[in-house]
Formats: C-alpha cells, structure tokens, sequence
C-alpha cells in the first residue's frame, strides 16, 4: 500500500505540463523507456541560476507520478546547483516508497537532471 | 464507493442470511450425528439446500457434492478425475483463459509426467471447437473448458466441447462458476461429467462451494479429501450446514428472480459502456461483446498505465490484471493478444444485484475524470503510442 505522499501526488498532481522546447530559459529532460513501462520528463524554466518554475509529464505506475511531482515541487525555487544535488535516495524516503518502486524515483531524478544540464548547457550558449 | 467488482464476490442477500442465522446457534447440529433431533435437524437442512443448488443447475440432488468452495470442487474434478483414470489416458485439455483454480492443478499434473494441452483463444475470447476436436485424442483423460469466463465473461462453447470429448472417451468438466445465477445453466443440455460452482458469487456465502457429478461418474472420481466418509465418500469432512443452508437459499433466489435481474443488469452494463465510450473516449472492450455474462465489461483504457489508475479509482471498486506489487498482467488479457502495457490498462467491471442506474452514471463520471487527469500526465508520445483519441 502507498504512504499518503504518493496518493496524495497521484489525486490531486500539481505541476503537470510543459514549456515550449525551443525557449532558451527551458531545459527539457527525459528519462525512462515505454518499454520499461515507466517514461519522465521534466522542465525548468531558469532565471540567474535560479529555477522559476517546473513542469512535469509521466507515464507510470502511482510511483511514478507522485516521484515525478516531488521532484519538480523540489526544483522550483532551488538553484541549479541545489537541483543537482537531488538524489532518488531522498525521493524514495519522502514518499516511502516500497523496494520494488524504487527504481521509478531514479527516472524522474534523472529527468530532473538532464534537465538541469540542457538549461545550463543553453545558459552558457547565451552571449 | 460503487461497488462493480460482482465477478470477485457478492454480498450475502438478507434473504439467504436469514436462512443460515438459526445454523449458526439453536440448529448447531452436525449433519453425520445420526443419533439426536440435532443431526437430524441439520442433515434436513443440508438435503433442502441439495435440492435447491441441483434445480438450479438442472440434477438431480444426489449429483451434488458440497465443498468448501469452487476452487477445492475443480480439484475434485481434475484431481479426483485423473487420479483412477486408465493407464492409456495421460492427457488433459484445456484452454489459457481458465482460472487459476483450473491451470495449476493442470500443471501440477504436467509435472508428475501428464500431458496439458493449453488450447490459445481468438481475440474474442473463444476458444475454437475445431482445435478442440484436434486436440482430444483417445489418450485423453479430461476436458475442462469454462462456462463463463471470470475476468471477460464470454460463455465458452461447453455443450459442443462435450460431446467432442465423449466421442473419445474423455471426462468433461466445466467451471461454471460465474455462470450459475447469472445465465440459465442446464447441466444435462451441457453434457458434461463435472462442473464447479461457488455460493459467494450469486449472493451466497464464502467458503462453501459445489461439485456436480453426473450420476454414474463418481465410480470414475478418486477423493482428495478423505475421513469420515461424507458426501459419498467423495469429501470427507463435517459438512458446513449454514454455508450449505445458505448456497440453497442463494439458489432458490436466482431460479427466481434471474431472467428479470439479466435483463435489468445487461442494460445497466450496456449503459455503462456506452458512457465510457462517450466520455472517456480510447476505450476498448476486450473479449467478445456476445455470448457474454450480462453483469461483465472488461475495458482497456489508451494512454494510462493500469496501476495507477487503479489508485486514481477512489470512488469505484473495480479489479484489473494489475497486482499493484507483481504488476503482472491478466494471463486471460494477454491469451486475447493483448500486450503488457495494455492489458494492464485494462479494468473488470462487475455489476450485480444492486447495482443502480445512478451509480452507472457516477461511476462513469468518475472513470472519465480519472482516465482524462492521468492522460493529461502522460508524454505525448505515449499518447499517440496508444493511439488515444482524447
């Protein structure tokens, strides 16, 4: 059975959507296959190395969405460097996840981090 | 919470209640005592039900033999059925839509040197008789194919499979489980030798079940559980009185209110289905919409993960092939040719007795706003994968 965290994220998401691509304030992650049955993709939408916003789409078991929730709830106000100290250790123990979801929080951790460095990467491409 | 899971259990009529309450205290007696009103009492009671559970499947009263429900009935059939079966017959047919209680004592079997013929399905859920034919051989010891399947509902072919396996000598066994108090089953018009009924899914109570025996065949049924010689030495054991009082009164209900609840609960059912393809959109029914319990809908839904729409479902009480911890689909999903994904997409939704048109309606809201929240967190990509029109 879930914790209340999980079915909390999965009733009421917030944080679901997506940003343009081509922005350049936008980095855009994906992690996970359909194959493997769970697929994250998460966007920041950065100022000053600061991250305004973050948007968030999941395809997934209820771990998977609640993971991806959290971690796009964690990034928005943190710094780049903050987001990538985001580990899936942390989202596991947040949400209680059981043993066998555990892998979903390192998708949606991953995505959050591709993320990061396609904002960075756009950032230092900016004159 | 509406409750549309009717194919996992039902809740015990007020009716058939009523009927087993005194067994539970002042007719407390054991059925074997032969001595004492007391036995007496209860082995009446126990006779009554007998006649109750045969007229509605069509025996007579002393082809019925009580268990502690279908699943120790079916092993009745397939353990005591192959267990005295001749040297020359080593084989079993059977179909990969049965249930469990079905497929394990079957495979348990191949294992101790049997022969399991597995026969697949059509999309429709079907299975063909012609592959039946080819499969039975004169090496075969058993047929067991069901009346109406527990997660999609069709109602298999059982009176053509019967006579094909009598043509060549081989027992024939039916789970007819979901079938009995739903849809008209007359074992004789069947043919078969065996068939496995349980109270609990037609308003009776659990743990008390059925096996038919056709007069004659016991000679050919070896028993599983011995002692105290009871139902003709076919299941031993003190017979469960109020749960047998209450499998005859659940049976006497259904003889008579059946045809009228049918009709009533298949337009429920074809309602629903019409609002989930109005409202939800992407919806596919898995298995044939015809022959088809009339309290049965299977659906899959495009572009949203079986699991947690299961946990999105707060207001409705359904199953799907989704085990949240093993996340194994529905063996009987993928034998219609469904994929992973899809299958675990995919709801059973059960009405029953009480089912109303109000909760039809609500719980169809309810599906919509679910299924339309969990495609809107789904990537596009999945979205067009699945093919999803909404």
């Amino acid at each position: 059975m879930y914790s209340a965290a999980v079915l909390e994220r999965v009733r009421n998401p917030r944080r679901v959507g997506e940003f343009p691509e081509g922005r350049e304030d936008v980095g855009t992650g994906q992690s996970g296959t359909l194959d493997e049955g769970t697929t994250a993709r998460i966007q920041v939408r950065a100022e000053a190395g600061r991250i305004v916003e973050a948007r968030f789409k999941v395809f997934g078991c209820s771990a998977a969405i609640a993971a991806a929730g959290l971690v796009a709830e964690w990034l928005e106000g943190a710094t780049v460097e903050e987001g990538r100290r985001l580990t899936p250790e942390r989202v596991v123990a947040a949400l209680t996840l059981p043993a066998e979801r555990a892998h979903v929080a390192r998708v949606a951790v991953d995505a959050a981090h591709r993320a990061l460095d396609d904002v960075t990467e756009k950032a230092g491409r900016r004159p | 919470m509406i409750y549309l899971d009717h194919h996992a259990t039902t809740p015990v009529d007020a009716r058939v209640l009523e009927a087993m309450l005194p067994f539970f205290t002042e007719k407390f007696g054991n059925a074997s005592s032969r001595t004492h009103r007391f036995g007496w009492e209860a082995n009446e009671a126990v006779e009554r039900a007998r006649k109750q559970v045969a007229s509605l499947m069509g025996a007579s009263a002393r082809e019925v033999v009580f268990t502690s429900g279908a699943t120790e009935a079916t092993h009745l059939a397939i353990a005591g059925g192959t267990a005295v079966a001749p040297a020359g017959r080593r084989h079993i047919v059977t179909v990969a839509t049965e249930h469990k209680a079905v497929l394990d004592p079957c495979r348990q079997l191949a294992a101790s040197g049997w022969t399991v013929t597995e026969l697949p399905v059509a999309p429709t859920g079907l299975v063909d008789v012609d592959a039946v034919a080819r499969a039975i051989t004169p090496g075969t010891a058993l047929v067991s194919v069901m009346l109406a399947n527990n997660e999609i509902g069709v109602l298999q072919p059982v009176a053509d499979i019967a006579r094909l396996a009598h043509a060549q000598g081989a027992l024939m066994h039916t789970d007819a489980v979901q079938a009995l108090g739903k849809v008209a089953v007359d074992v004789a018009t069947l043919g078969v030798d065996l068939a496995s009924f349980s109270a609990h899914k037609l308003y009776g109570p659990k743990g008390v079940g059925a096996l038919y025996v056709k007069r004659g065949v016991e000679k050919q049924l070896g028993a599983p559980v011995r002692g105290g010689g009871q139902e003709r030495g076919l299941r031993g054991g003190t017979l469960n009185v109020p749960g047998i009082v209450g499998f005859g009164a659940a049976c006497e209900v259904a003889g008579h209110e059946m045809q009228v609840e049918a009709h009533r609960v298949s337009a429920l059912r074809d309602r629903l289905w019409q609002l989930l393809q109005e409202r939800v959109g992407g919806v596919t029914m898995n298995g044939a919409e015809s022959p088809r319990l009339p309290g049965n809908l299977n659906v899959g839904f495009a572009g949203v993960e079986g699991e947690s729409l299961l946990v999105g479902l707060t207001d409705v009480a359904a199953s799907s092939g989704a085990a949240c911890t093993s996340a194994e689909p529905s063996h009987v999903l993928v034998a219609l040719g469904l994929d992973k994904t899809g299958a675990l997409a995919s709801l059973r939704l059960g009405l029953g007795r009480w089912t109303t048109a109000e909760e039809i309606d609500r719980a169809a809201a309810h599906l919509a706003d679910v299924v339309a929240h969990l495609r809107r967190s789904a990537p596009a990509t999945r979205l067009a994968a699945a093919g999803a029109s909404r």
